[in-house]
């Protein structure tokens, strides 16, 4: 396993990929989540009862950091299909997607412009927050360990 | 004579009918409000009641919805710090002004605090309703749980259940909708710090120590 990270990761436009993804999508993440706050002043708040929320946005970030730069490389190195990468954009779409929705710009925008269809969207998105993270973490771990698979064998990383 | 008869027909008709219509107007257009409040930019006669000294320097307005988990947030997290330190100083007081937008349960909860105001209730159910929160649209506000709410605090019932299914508020939570959307308000809970030198925009349930700096400075 070590052995398939380092064959990605040792190319650093993939650690540059890699971080690209993690960063502005934690960060972006936690600011629709109301972690963090930039006006009036930058302030991160960690209200009690959401410490499972957060540490659920840094595991989602961290797994598509890890998971879409492998599969770009599986792609571009060794031209597989393009199945995968599926997975990995998937899973990182549905923990997005989950939590953001609540009371916020975001829900309120998609209710405002959808109406009852967009508010029903909104109150499923926000009442299975958790549930759907856990679900996209899922993913997002299933993805990263079949990527893994495929890359050992099609690099014949055994040998 | 038939001709003035008719005439002196037609005027007590039209009396009787003018003297109807304002019976009817004022049972259901009874409202305690003050028609000209407003709080900087924003016009809160439609509003709560003014939680606090009503003649404080300072006011928040705060956009909520009932349904908002965020608002539950704030309302635990931050806003009895805010009570302590400023409201029952009598440096701030606090208007609630509806955004019930984010499901089919919001507008009847807002309603309802209002048909809880008729018996000088108001902050009473808000608090209630703030303390009962659970998931969107998941029954927990509905027609049935809201009279629940009122029964569980004294209320004059069958007062309280007239209003409700009246919806004789609607217009009302829909102005205060408007209120929050004229204001660029795009989400809950949205504040607007109202002191004597401007407003300060508030988006989301920010901690305690954003309203203090800010407070502070208006102080």
């Amino acid at each position: 396993m070590i052995q398939t990270i380092k064959l990605v990761y040792s190319n650093f436009k993939y650690v540059v990929l890699a971080s690209t993804i993690f960063v502005p999508m934690m960060i972006g993440l936690l600011i629709l989540s109301e972690y963090i706050f930039l006006e009036p002043y930058v302030v991160a708040h960690l209200p009690s009862g959401s410490e499972l929320g957060f540490v659920l946005i840094v595991i989602i970030s961290a797994l598509s950091a890890l998971v879409i730069p492998m599969n770009i490389f599986r792609i571009k190195i060794l031209k597989s299909s393009k199945q995968k990468m599926g997975g990995g954009i998937f899973g990182s779409i549905i923990g997005a997607a989950s939590g953001v929705c609540s009371c916020g710009p975001i829900g309120f925008a998609v209710i405002s412009t959808f109406g009852s269809v967009g508010a029903a969207a909104t109150a499923f998105l926000t009442n299975y927050e958790i549930p759907l993270r856990i679900i996209a973490i899922v993913i997002l771990a299933v993805t990263y360990f079949t990527t893994i698979k495929s890359l050992k064998v099609e690099c014949n990383l055994n040998h | 004579m038939n001709k003035k008869g008719v005439i002196v027909g037609v005027i007590v008709v039209a009396i009787i009918a003018g003297i109807t219509a304002s019976y009817y107007s004022s049972q259901t257009e009874t409202l305690n409000l003050d028609m000209g409040r407003t709080h900087g930019t924003i016009s809160t006669a439609m509003g709560s009641p003014i939680l606090g000294d009503p003649s404080a320097p300072i006011t928040i307005v705060e956009f909520g919805d009932y349904q908002c988990e965020q608002c539950y947030a704030w309302f635990h997290e931050t806003k009895p710090a805010i009570v302590r330190d400023y409201i029952d100083t009598g440096k701030v007081n606090l208007v609630f002004v509806d955004l019930a937008f984010l499901g089919k349960d919001s507008i009847p909860a807002s309603m309802a605090t209002y048909c809880a105001e008729d018996q000088e209730m108001y902050w009473e159910y808000h608090d209630l309703l703030y303390n009962s929160q659970e998931s969107v649209d998941g029954g927990w506000a509905n027609s049935e749980r809201l009279k629940a709410f009122a029964y569980s605090l004294g209320l004059d019932f069958e007062l309280f259940e007239s209003c409700l299914d009246s919806e004789k508020y609607s217009k009302r939570v829909q102005y205060n909708i408007q209120q929050a959307k004229d204001n660029g308000i795009r989400g809950t809970p949205g504040f607007f710090i109202v002191g004597p030198d401007g407003q300060q925009k508030i988006g989301g349930a920010q901690p305690f120590s954003v309203f203090k700096n800010v407070l502070d400075s208006m102080i």
